[in-house]
C-alpha cells in the first residue's frame, strides 16, 4: 500500500472511531505515516488554548518612528574610514547601515561606565595562560545588553595576543571578522577572520590599542570578496 | 488588555464546492509573504506597517507568555519590530521566514529581559519566586511560540475554514454543530476541519525550518 493521504491521516487524529481500518494498520506498519500522525496529532494538542493579544496601541507608532530615524549622514562618521573598493561596487547599504552601527558604537561608548559589568583590570590570568591580562572587553550584541563572550588583551613579552572568545553570535552566512575600531569613532582596522566562529587569537601591535583602538568588534561578512566591514556587527565591547 | 476578536461569524451562508481551489489560495499567501519579505529587506517602511499589523500580535503575545509582565512584553515588542527593520538585510525571503525571523528576535529580546532581571537586586525576590531551569523555560517558551504560530496560521486560513477550525478547535463544536452554524453540509465542515489540521501543521514544519 502507498502512503496514506495527510487528510486521511488527519480524520485517524480527529475521529479515530470513524477511521477506515486499513488507514489503521498501514500506519502500524509505516515508519513515514507513523511520523507524519505523530505531528498532525501534535498539532491537534497545540490548538486551542492560545488566543493573540494585540500590542497595546501606540507600540506601532513607536515602531514606525524609530524605524524612520536615520542615522547620521554618513560623511560625518565615517570619512576617514578609507575603503580601496570602488564605491559604485559596493551596495548601496553598506555605509548608512554601518554609520548607525558606528554611531550607536560611540554613543554607547560615550555613556559607559555606569551600570555595565567589565572584567576588573588587569583580570587574574586564567591557569593555562602564561601571559598577563592588560585589557579585556565584555562583548555584548548592538541592539542590547546580551552577553556575547569576551575579549582579552594579554601581554606576552613584548607581544600583545587578542584572544577573542564570543559566544551566540548565531548562524547567519558567512563567516566571522574581528575588528578594532577606534575610540575617535572615525577609524578601523581588520584583525582577522574567526576562523572557528566564535574564538581565536589576533596579535596586534602594542600602539594600535595605545592609540585608540580599543573597540572590539565582530561582523558577518558576507563572502563576496569586498574587504570593507558589511555593516552587519553581531558584538561589540571595549578593551578597559 | 483585550485578545482577538474572532471570529467574526460569516453573515451569508456559504454552499458548493468550497473545499477545491485551496491550495492556489495557499500559494498565493506564500507569494505574498515572500514578495513582503522582499519589499522589508529594500528598506520599504510600508513593508514594515504591514509586518508589524500582521505579527505584532503573534510577538506581543509570545512576549507577555514568556515574560508575564505587561509593560515588559510592551517594552519587547517595540523593540523586536525596531531591532528587525534596522537588521532586514539579514533575512532571506522565504514563505516561512518572516515569523520565524521574528519569533527568533522576539525570543533574544525575551533572554535580554530575563538577564536584566536576574541582573536586577530590586527584582531578585520575583526571580528566586520562579525558580524554573533554563531548560525548563526554554522549553516552555518553544512550546508558547508553537501554540502562537498555530493560531496564527488558523487566522490566515482562507474562510469558510478559518471560522470552522476556530469553531472545532477554540470552541470545542461539534463538527454537527459547526454545519449548523455556518450553514455547510457535514462532509464539507468534516473537509475543511482535516484539511485545516494539515495547513496547520505545514505552517508549524515551514516556521520550525526557518527557525533552525
Amino acid at each position: 500500500m502507498s502512503h496514506v493521504d495527510p487528510d486521511r491521516l488527519a480524520e485517524l487524529v480527529l475521529a479515530p472511531d470513524d477511521s477506515p481500518s486499513d488507514v489503521r494498520r498501514h500506519v502500524e506498519s509505516c515508519s513515514e505515516c507513523a511520523v507524519t500522525l505523530a505531528a498532525l496529532s501534535d498539532v491537534r494538542r497545540l490548538v486551542g488554548e492560545e488566543s493573540l493579544v494585540p500590542a497595546p496601541a501606540g507600540v506601532r507608532d513607536r515602531v514606525m518612528a524609530q524605524a524612520r530615524t536615520r542615522p547620521p549622514p554618513a560623511d560625518d562618521v565615517v570619512r576617514p574610514l578609507a575603503s580601496t573598493v570602488p564605491a559604485a561596487s559596493r551596495r548601496g547599504p553598506r555605509i548608512p547601515v554601518w554609520a548607525a552601527g558606528l554611531a550607536a558604537a560611540v554613543a554607547l561608548v560615550a555613556g559607559l561606565g555606569i551600570g555595565r559589568v567589565t572584567v576588573p583590570e588587569p583580570a587574574a590570568p586564567e591557569p593555562e595562560d602564561p601571559g598577563s591580562v592588560v585589557a579585556a572587553a565584555d562583548l555584548t550584541a548592538l541592539d542590547s545588553d546580551a552577553d556575547r563572550g569576551v575579549a582579552r588583551a594579554v601581554s606576552v613579552d613584548d607581544m600583545v595576543t587578542l584572544r577573542v572568545s564570543a559566544r551566540e553570535l548565531g548562524d547567519e552566512d558567512g563567516f566571522h571578522e574581528v575588528w578594532l575600531i577606534n575610540v575617535d569613532g572615525t577609524r578601523m582596522v581588520a584583525l582577522g577572520v574567526l576562523a572557528d566562529w566564535d574564538t581565536g587569537e589576533f596579535q596586534v601591535p602594542r600602539g594600535l590599542i595605545e592609540e585608540g583602538y580599543r573597540i572590539v568588534d565582530i561582523s558577518v561578512e558576507p563572502e563576496d570578496g569586498d574587504p570593507t566591514h558589511s555593516g552587519v556587527s553581531l558584538a561589540r565591547g571595549e578593551l578597559a | 488588555m483585550s485578545t482577538v476578536a474572532f471570529p467574526t461569524l460569516p453573515s451569508r451562508r456559504y454552499g458548493g464546492a468550497v473545499v477545491t481551489g485551496m491550495s492556489e489560495v495557499e500559494e498565493e499567501q506564500d507569494d505574498g509573504v515572500r514578495s513582503l519579505a522582499a519589499r522589508l529587506v529594500a528598506g520599504d517602511e510600508t513593508a514594515l506597517e504591514q509586518v508589524y499589523d500582521r505579527w505584532s500580535a503573534l510577538v506581543h503575545t509570545y512576549a507577555l507568555r514568556a515574560l508575564r509582565d505587561a509593560g515588559d512584553a510592551e517594552e519587547a515588542t517595540q523593540q523586536v519590530f525596531v531591532a528587525a527593520w534596522r537588521s532586514r538585510h539579514t533575512l532571506v525571503p522565504s514563505p516561512h521566514a518572516l515569523p520565524a525571523w521574528l519569533i527568533g528576535i522576539a525570543r533574544h529580546k525575551v533572554s535580554d529581559v530575563r538577564l536584566a532581571r536576574s541582573r536586577d537586586a530590586d527584582r531578585a525576590a520575583a526571580v528566586a519566586a520562579q525558580p524554573e531551569a533554563h531548560a525548563v523555560v526554554e522549553a516552555a517558551d518553544e512550546e508558547v511560540a508553537d501554540r502562537l504560530v498555530v493560531r496564527q496560521a488558523v487566522e490566515e486560513l482562507p474562510d469558510p475554514r478559518r471560522t470552522i477550525v476556530f469553531l472545532a478547535f477554540w470552541e470545542g463544536l461539534s463538527h454537527a454543530e459547526i454545519a449548523d452554524t455556518v450553514g455547510l453540509p457535514l462532509g464539507t465542515v468534516k473537509s475543511h476541519v482535516r484539511r485545516g489540521l494539515v495547513t496547520l501543521h505545514q505552517q508549524l514544519e515551514g516556521v520550525r525550518r526557518e527557525s533552525r
